[in-house]
C-alpha cells in the first residue's frame, strides 16, 4: 500500500503523466541541434551588446567621479530596464520560432500518427512539446538572472519589479507559444505559422485596442472614464502591463496618472488564455493525428494540412473539371505566374481582403475624426506599418521560391531540362515581383491617395517608388540566394530576416556603440541614412504637412541633405547601392542553383 | 553511348563512387545493381549532370557531362528514384511545362504530349491533379515526362519501386517498347528478377567499385559458377546416375525427386555429353535442361553487402 502510493507521487512528481516521453525526446533532440547552442551565444551577444550601450551611455560619461557613482541608482534602472524589455522581446520572437514546427513537424515526418498508436495521448503531445521548449526559454531567461541580481546592487530598483517583469514575460512566452503551437497544427511552413501569430499578436495587442479607443473617444467617452477604458483594455496585454511596470519604477511619483493595472491579475489572464489555446490545440493534435492514421492527410502538399486526399472541396472539383491551361511565353515564368493573384481559394481571400480593407477604412475614417489626418505623425505611422508589412512579404516569398521546389523535390528535374540558369533566374524573379507587389499596394496607395487628397505632396510618390523599388530588388536578390544556400524553407526564410535584421538594426547598434567608444558617432548616424525605415520616415515627415504644396525640410541623421533635389539624389545612390547589391546577390544564387541539389 | 573513364565523386571524406568504369552500347538495356548506398544513384546524377564528379570522365554520346551540360540533358531522360511534383499542376500541364522547358515548340507541344500520354496510357488522367495520382500513375507520368523531348538515353533510378505487380509489368512492357523505339536505357532496380528479363547487359556496382559488367551469361565464367543441368530418364534412374558419376566432365551427379540434379565441373558444357552418354547406354531420355543462372545468385556472390 505504501509503496504503490508511494510510486504514484514519484509519477506525479516526475510529471510525466503531463509530458509524456514526448518531453524527453524533445530535450534528447534539441541538445544535439547546433542552432540551439548558436541561438544562447546570440541571445547573449545581443544582450552583452545592448548593455554595453546602455553602460557607456549612462556611466561612462565625463564629470566627476562623485557624479559618476550617483549616476549608478539611475544607471542601474536603465540597465535592468533593458535587460528586462530586452529579454521580453527577445523570448517571444524565440517562442514563436521554436513552436511554429513543433506539431507541423511530427505530421510531416508522418510521426503523428504513429504516435497516436501508442498509449501517448495528445494532451501530452502538446504539453511534451511546450514543455521542452519553455524549458529552453527558461533557461534563456535565467541566464540574465545573475546580471539582474547584481545591477540591482546599484540601487534603485525594487524587487517587486524584477519578480513581475520575469512573471509577465513567463505567461506572455507561454501564451505566444501556445499560439504558435496551434497555428503549427494547420501549416507545415515554419514562417506561414510565424507570420500569422505575429499578425494575430499585433491584431490581439495593437490593431483591436486602437480601433476601440478611437471608437471610444469618437463615441463614449462622456460614458466610460477614459481610467476605466485603458484598465480594460490594458488588463490583458503583457506590453502595456510591462509599460506601465516599467513606467513605475522608472517615476514612481507617476503612478497616479497610470491606468489600473495589477500584474498578478495579468498573468493569471494570460494563463487562462493560454490554457483555453492549449485546449483547442490538443483537440486539433488529436484530429490531424487521427487523419493521419487513416492516411487522409496529403503529406506532400504545400497547402493545409487538414486537406484530405479523398475528399475534396467543391472548389478543387470544379477546378479539376475544367480544360488545362496551356503553357504560354517562358516556361519558368509561366509555372511562377500560374497561381492566379487572389489564389485558388478565392473566396477567403476575397473576404481576406475585404475584411483588412474596411479594418483600414475604419482607423481611416477615425482619424478623421479625430482631425489628425493632416498630421504628418498619422502618415509617418501608416507608412511604418505598411513598409513593416512589405518588407516581412518581401523577405519572405524570394526565400521559398526556389528550397519550396527542393522540399517537392521538382528542383533536380528542373535542372535536368535545358532551361538554362539565367532564365531560371529570372524567371524566378518574375515570380517574386508579381507575388510582393500587391503588398506594396498599401503603402504605394496610402501616398497616392492623400497625395491626391492634398495631405502629402506629390514628390513622396516617386521618393516611396524609389524606396520601395531598392528594398524588393535588395531583398528578392538576397532571398534567392539563401533559398539556393539551404534546403528547408524556414532556414532561407530566417536567413533573410537575419540579413535583413543585421544590416537595418544590428550593424547600427554596433557602430552606435563604437561610436560611443570612439566618441566619432558620425559614420553611425551617415550610415543610419541607408535603413529603409529611415528613408519612409524622412520622406513622410518632408512631404506630409499642413501645407503640401510646399515640401518640408529632409531631416536625415547624418547628413545635412535638407532640400528635395539632395535627398532625392541621395535616395538613388541608395537604390544604386542596394539594387548592385541585390545584383549580386542573385548571380551568386544562379552560381548556386546547381550545388546541394538533393 | 554512356561512358565512364575513372569516375570518382566524394562528399568529404565519404567516395561514393570510386574509379567507376563503365560503358552502355547504343541500344542496350542496361541494368544498373548494387546494394544501398553503393554509388548507383551517384552516378546516374552525374552522367544527368545534376553533380559534378570529383575526377574522372563521363560522357553521353560521345558528349562530356562537364564541359556539354547542355546537350547532354538535351540527349538524356531521367527519372529519379522520386517523384518530383509541383502543387496545383493538372498532367496535361506539367508535361506541357516539361515540354516547353525543352525547347519544344508551342505548335509541336500538344501533340507531343498527348503521344506521351497514350504511350503510357494515362489519357484518362490529362486533367488530374499531379499530386492526386496513386503511386503507380505518379510513375508512369515520370516516365512521360522523360520521354517528352524524345531522348536517345533513358536514365531510370529505379523505376517500379513501390510499385504492385501489375503495375510492375505495364513498366516492364513499357521499357521493351521504348527499347524497340530505339532507347538506349540505363535502369536500377531491386527488383532482380525483373532486370534479369528486359537486360541485355548488368553492371554490379559495390562501394563505388564495379565488380562486374557485362552479359548474364559472362556472369558464369567470371563468377566460376558450375553449371547444372536437369536430366528426367523414362526409368532405370539409378543406372543413370552410374553412368554420369563416371563422367570426368561432372563434379556431382544426385536424385532430387523425379529427375537427377547434375553439376559439371567449371567451364564445361555438358549437354552433349550426358545425351550421348544416355543414348550409349539405351536409356529412354525425356528432357534435358540446363538451370539458368539466377541474378540474384550472381549478386549474392559478387557483393559482400559493404554499404556506405
Amino acid at each position: 500500500m505504501t509503496t504503490g502510493l508511494i510510486n504514484v507521487v514519484t509519477e506525479f512528481v516526475k510529471l510525466s503523466w503531463l509530458t509524456g516521453p514526448i518531453f524527453d525526446k524533445e530535450l534528447r533532440v534539441s541538445s544535439r541541434r547546433r542552432r540551439n547552442y548558436v541561438l544562447r551565444f546570440a541571445y547573449l551577444a545581443l544582450m552583452t551588446i545592448f548593455l554595453v550601450l546602455v553602460w557607456l551611455e549612462e556611466v561612462q560619461q565625463s564629470g566627476s567621479s562623485v557624479y559618476r557613482i550617483s549616476r549608478m541608482a539611475r544607471a542601474g534602472q536603465t540597465i535592468i530596464m533593458f535587460i528586462i524589455w530586452f529579454q521580453f522581446l527577445a523570448t517571444q520572437l524565440v517562442a514563436v520560432v521554436m513552436l511554429s514546427t513543433s506539431i507541423s513537424d511530427e505530421i510531416y515526418n508522418r510521426t503523428l500518427g504513429l504516435l497516436m498508436t501508442t498509449p501517448v495521448n495528445s494532451f501530452q503531445i502538446v504539453m511534451g512539446k511546450l514543455f521542452s521548449k519553455l524549458l529552453q526559454l527558461i533557461l534563456l531567461l535565467a541566464i540574465s538572472l545573475p546580471l539582474l541580481a547584481i545591477v540591482r546592487v546599484f540601487g534603485g530598483v525594487p524587487w517587486n519589479y524584477v519578480v513581475s517583469s520575469l512573471c509577465i514575460t513567463l505567461t506572455a512566452v507561454i501564451f505566444v507559444g501556445s499560439l504558435s503551437l496551434f497555428f503549427s497544427t494547420f501549416s507545415r511552413r515554419a514562417y506561414i505559422v510565424i507570420i500569422i501569430t505575429i499578425l494575430t499578436l499585433g491584431m490581439v495587442f495593437a490593431l483591436i485596442p486602437l480601433l476601440i479607443t478611437l471608437f471610444w473617444r469618437a463615441n463614449l467617452q462622456k460614458i466610460i472614464s477614459e481610467k476605466i477604458i485603458f484598465s480594460i483594455l490594458f488588463q490583458p496585454n503583457p506590453y502595456a502591463v510591462l509599460a506601465f511596470s516599467t513606467e513605475a519604477m522608472m517615476s514612481p511619483r507617476m503612478g497616479g496618472g497610470m491606468p489600473f493595472y495589477s500584474w498578478p491579475l495579468h498573468c493569471g489572464i494570460m494563463l487562462t488564455a493560454s490554457a483555453v489555446i492549449l485546449v483547442v490545440s490538443v483537440t486539433m493534435v488529436r484530429k490531424v493525428a487521427l487523419l493521419q492514421a487513416a492516411g487522409q492527410i496529403n503529406i506532400s502538399s504545400r497547402k493545409s494540412l487538414f486537406r484530405k486526399k479523398a475528399v475534396r472541396g467543391p472548389a478543387s472539383q470544379q477546378d479539376f473539371s475544367t480544360a488545362p491551361r496551356r503553357v504560354k511565353g517562358p516556361p519558368v515564368i509561366w509555372k511562377e505566374l500560374r497561381f492566379p493573384l487572389l489564389g485558388r481559394r478565392k473566396r477567403a481571400t476575397l473576404i481576406g481582403i475585404f475584411v483588412c480593407l474596411s479594418l483600414l477604412l475604419i482607423t481611416y475614417l477615425l482619424c478623421f475624426g479625430e482631425g489628425i489626418l493632416d498630421d504628418e505623425g498619422t502618415h509617418i505611422l501608416y507608412a511604418v506599418v505598411f513598409m513593416a508589412l512589405g518588407i516581412l512579404f518581401t523577405i519572405i516569398y524570394p526565400a521559398t521560391s526556389i528550397t519550396s521546389e527542393k522540399e517537392s523535390r521538382s528542383w533536380p528535374l528542373l535542372l535536368t531540362t535545358t532551361i538554362d540558369d539565367r532564365q531560371i533566374l529570372f524567371g524566378k524573379f518574375v515570380g517574386i515581383l508579381c507575388r510582393c507587389l500587391p503588398i506594396w499596394i498599401f503603402l504605394l496607395g496610402h501616398v497616392i491617395i492623400f497625395s491626391l487628397a492634398g495631405y502629402i505632396h506629390p514628390v513622396a510618390i516617386i521618393q516611396i517608388g524609389i524606396l520601395v523599388a531598392w528594398i524588393v530588388v535588395f531583398l528578392s536578390g538576397s532571398g534567392l540566394y539563401f533559398s539556393s544556400c539551404f534546403k528547408r524553407t524556414t532556414t532561407a526564410v530566417i536567413m533573410n530576416f537575419a540579413l535583413a535584421a543585421a544590416i537595418w538594426a544590428i550593424v547600427p547598434l554596433l557602430l552606435g556603440l563604437i561610436g560611443i567608444i570612439t566618441h566619432e558617432g558620425d559614420f553611425a548616424e551617415a550610415y543610419m541614412d541607408t535603413n529603409p525605415f529611415v528613408h519612409a520616415v524622412v520622406i513622410i515627415d518632408a512631404t506630409a504637412n499642413e501645407n503640401p504644396v510646399k515640401i518640408g525640410s529632409y531631416s536625415w541623421i547624418g547628413s545635412r541633405r535638407s532640400d528635395v533635389v539632395q535627398s532625392t539624389s541621395w535616395m538613388l545612390t541608395c537604390l544604386a547601392g542596394y539594387m548592385l547589391l541585390g545584383a549580386f546577390f542573385a548571380w551568386r544564387a544562379k552560381c548556386r542553383f546547381r550545388r546541394d541539389i538533393f | 553511348m554512356i561512358e565512364t573513364k575513372n569516375l570518382t565523386k566524394k562528399y568529404g571524406n565519404l567516395t561514393a563512387v570510386d574509379d567507376l568504369n563503365l560503358t552502355v552500347k547504343d541500344g542496350d538495356i542496361f541494368g544498373f545493381i548494387g546494394p544501398n548506398g553503393a554509388g548507383k544513384t551517384t552516378t546516374m546524377r552525374i552522367l544527368v549532370t545534376l553533380l559534378e564528379p570529383t575526377r574522372g570522365q563521363a560522357s553521353v554520346n560521345g558528349l562530356d557531362v562537364r564541359r556539354h551540360g547542355k546537350k547532354v540533358r538535351r540527349l538524356v531522360g531521367y527519372m529519379p528514384d522520386f517523384m518530383g511534383v509541383y502543387d496545383d499542376l493538372k498532367v496535361f500541364e506539367y508535361l506541357e511545362f516539361f515540354a516547353a522547358a525543352f525547347g519544344i515548340e508551342r505548335r509541336k507541344r500538344k501533340s507531343i504530349v498527348e503521344g506521351v500520354l497514350e504511350l503510357t496510357d494515362l489519357q484518362s488522367k490529362q486533367s488530374a491533379a499531379v499530386d492526386s495520382l496513386s503511386r503507380g500513375m505518379q510513375q508512369r507520368l515520370g516516365l512521360a515526362r522523360v520521354l517528352i523531348h524524345d531522348p536517345k538515353v533513358l536514365i531510370l533510378d529505379e523505376p517500379a519501386s513501390g510499385l504492385d505487380p501489375r503495375a510492375r509489368i505495364e513498366i516492364r512492357e513499357l521499357l521493351r517498347e521504348l527499347k524497340r523505339m530505339g532507347k538506349t536505357i540505363m535502369i536500377s532496380s531491386h527488383i532482380l528478377s525483373e532486370l534479369e528479363e528486359i537486360c541485355d547487359h548488368v553492371g554490379i556496382i559495390e562501394h563505388g567499385h564495379m565488380v562486374f559488367s557485362g552479359t548474364l551469361e559472362e556472369i558464369l565464367p567470371r563468377l566460376g559458377i558450375q553449371s547444372k543441368v536437369r536430366v528426367k530418364v523414362a526409368d532405370s534412374q539409378d543406372k543413370a546416375v552410374e553412368l554420369l558419376t563416371a563422367l570426368p566432365q561432372i563434379s556431382q551427379v544426385r536424385i532430387s525427386g523425379d529427375y537427377i540434379a547434375v553439376t559439371l565441373h567449371e567451364g564445361q558444357n555438358g549437354d552433349g555429353i550426358i545425351a550421348r552418354t544416355l543414348v550409349n547406354a539405351d536409356l529412354d531420355i525425356i528432357s534435358i535442361q540446363p538451370e539458368k543462372l539466377k541474378l540474384d545468385d550472381a549478386f549474392l556472390q559478387l557483393t559482400k553487402g559493404i554499404v556506405h
